[in-house]
């Protein structure tokens, strides 16, 4: 009979363990009492977009098995959450510009002078695509859903899934690792439409520019060309009032 | 005495690149800032199975410096030149501005004034609606050696928002002798609305009819973009096209276009009498192979376009490789193929290869 009583015990207290302990992870995974998910990546946004309008540099270095084998350098202009107009300074790709306004993307080539419409499967091409230097406001173009907490190194993080509020955004499914502490960015992993893994990315070095910490550099991955990844350093980035004339699609007489 | 004038704008061109900001890592607003580019490339074009009495190698070696300038956001000159020596039945040298004008931005509102390169059409390897746009060449439409020279005219352009309106006078007076060109005067109206880049175009070409066109571009989805252009002058003008980009970034082009027979629209090559005519153009191409191994370098691409009213056809095939930052070198291959009486057979050789090495500062 005793024996009954301590077997009936034993397992009434491995339920009552494994309750407890399903609901102390559910809790921490799931519904993060206090984590407002949209926010938290409004405050992300802010670390690459500084202020309404501005304008930055960046600068790509695409390593090929660790060597670094071609260099490509940008001027970017963003004004609002969805215009970003850039004019693209490397001596190979002298004369071209690009244009994004919302989820539609142009480019200039100095050899058809006139827009021609990039789709979003063309924007994806390279280690670092056109969409990922012209497209860094998350909160315009993804909805965010907590979905754990999570250590990426030493650095406690909020782990954010981004799916894409439309087809035309560039990419469809985003993992973002997000700081508890500040919401800066750390990590992302960058999904297709057919939920293949395409790239990810890690943010390195952030750094004050025109009185604002501002992301600095980050790595990005190729999932699919495992040997090849790009550096993007941001620098100079400073706040200047741009006119609504330089975001218009039909204005093909760049300088 | 033209080369000496090209070669002291190279030095112009290299002077303003000292004295300005462009290597300034800060993108501040500066007083001036200045582009410049020089390029010299040297054609080889060799013709195989020649038909007619013609030299069987067409040797170009041409220069083409470009230099700009924009002074406070607001005033603009800028300069596209192209010397050419050529070396076929004889040995000739050349000089042809493709652009030369002067801008002034204030407001809304954009002027200026020159020679420019202005392409209003959306095809791409024809159009019917670039009223003021170089002649497009199906078989080279990215203008492999940027022969392409503007129109010159006065424009003025005024920009709102997705709202874009232009007008535009050209004039004939100051072209080159061999350019099938009147004066124009035109006016266009660009909207972006619901992925829809669309305008409307309406002039006239002096001593002849008026003429109105409509162009659109439209994104679909995540591959698909579908571009169209319909004319009229005098009659109708169609062309419809797409591009599609695969997952692993190849990008198929096909067009559709039928211009009507008038003097406007007919080839050379096509007779007066031969009535309305309808082409297609299918194009697959890959620029940088990166997922080959040591072919990063590399772009390839094939095209055929196709007179679907007499079955003549040119097949055209390019391939082109990087060296570095400043050299490129290219092949492009023009196989035409049809009856001696066709559009496209009837070009006096069997192949055309073109063989190229281009040097861009």
């Amino acid at each position: 009979m005793s024996n009954v009583n301590w077997t009936l015990r034993g397992f009434l207290l491995a339920v009552f363990i494994t309750f407890v302990l399903l609901f102390a992870l559910r809790g921490h995974a799931g519904s993060a009492p206090g984590v407002d998910a949209e926010a938290l990546l409004k405050r992300s946004d802010t670390f690459r977009n500084g202020w309404p309008s501005f304008v930055t540099r960046v600068k790509i270095t695409n390593y090929e098995s660790g060597k670094p084998d071609e260099e490509k350098l940008y001027e970017v202009s963003q004004k609002g959450m969805d215009r970003t107009y850039v004019e693209f300074l490397a001596p190979r790709e002298k004369g071209r510009h690009l244009l994004m306004l919302g989820d539609d993307m142009w480019i200039y080539l100095p050899d058809t002078s006139r827009p021609v419409r990039i789709t979003p499967l063309e924007r994806l091409s390279g280690d670092a695509s056109n969409g990922d230097v012209a497209r860094t406001n998350y909160a315009t173009d993804y909805t965010p859903a907590y979905l754990r907490a999570e250590k990426v190194g030493e650095i406690e993080c909020h782990v954010l899934e981004l799916t894409a509020k439309r087809k035309g955004a560039t990419y469809q499914r985003i993992v973002y690792w997000l700081r508890v502490e500040d919401a800066r960015p750390v990590r992302a992993e960058f999904y297709l439409t057919s939920g293949k893994h395409i790239k990810s990315a890690t943010f390195d070095e952030y750094t004050q520019m025109g009185g604002k910490m501002l992301l600095h550099r980050l790595t990005l991955y190729d999932e699919i060309r495992h040997n090849s990844h790009s550096q993007m350093e941001y620098s100079g980035s400073v706040p200047r009032e741009l006119p609504d004339k330089l975001f218009n699609q039909g204005r093909a007489d760049r300088f | 005495m033209k080369w000496a004038f090209a070669a002291g704008l190279m030095l112009v061109s290299g002077m303003g690149s000292v004295a300005c900001a462009q290597t300034d890592p800060t993108p501040s607003e500066r007083a001036y800032s200045t582009r410049y580019s020089v390029a010299v490339i040297d054609d080889a074009t060799f013709y195989s199975d020649v038909t007619a009495p013609i030299p069987k190698v067409l040797n170009q070696v041409l220069l083409e410096p470009t230099f700009g300038i924009k002074i406070r956001d607001r005033w603009t000159f800028a300069t596209n030149l192209v010397g050419a020596e050529t070396t076929y039945r004889d040995n000739v040298a050349h000089m042809r501005v493709k652009e030369t004008y002067s801008g002034l931005s204030a407001g809304d509102f954009d002027f200026l004034a020159g020679r420019k390169l202005v392409r209003w059409g959306t095809g791409y390897a024809f159009t019917s609606a670039g009223v003021l746009d170089p002649p497009r060449d199906p078989t080279d439409p990215g203008d492999r050696i940027n022969l392409n020279e503007g129109r010159d005219m006065v424009k003025a352009d005024w920009v709102r928002g997705q709202h874009a309106l232009t007008f535009a006078w050209s004039t004939a007076e100051l072209a080159r002798k061999g350019m099938m060109v009147r004066d124009t005067t035109a006016i266009r109206y660009n909207v972006l609305m619901r992925g829809f880049d669309t305008a409307f175009i309406a002039g006239n070409d002096r001593g002849s009819d008026s003429f109105g066109a409509i162009t659109f571009t439209r994104v679909v989805g995540q591959a698909w973009e579908v571009h169209g252009e319909a004319t009229w002058r005098e009659h109708a003008a169609i062309l419809a096209g797409a591009k599609y980009t695969t997952n692993n970034g190849i990008t198929f082009i096909g067009e559709f276009y039928t211009p009507p027979n008038i003097a406007y629209y007919r080839s050379i090559r096509l007779s007066p009498t031969a009535g309305r005519q309808h082409y297609a153009f299918v194009r697959a191409g890959k620029t940088r192979l990166r997922e080959l191994p040591g072919w990063k370098e590399w772009d390839v691409s094939g095209a055929v376009v196709t007179n679907l009213d007499d079955h003549s056809y040119v097949g055209v095939f390019d391939v082109s490789r990087w060296f570095g930052k400043h050299v490129s070198s290219y092949v492009h291959v023009e196989i035409p193929g049809g009856t001696k009486k066709s559009e496209y057979g009837a070009a006096p050789y069997g192949a055309a290869t073109s063989a190229g090495i281009r040097f861009e500062l």
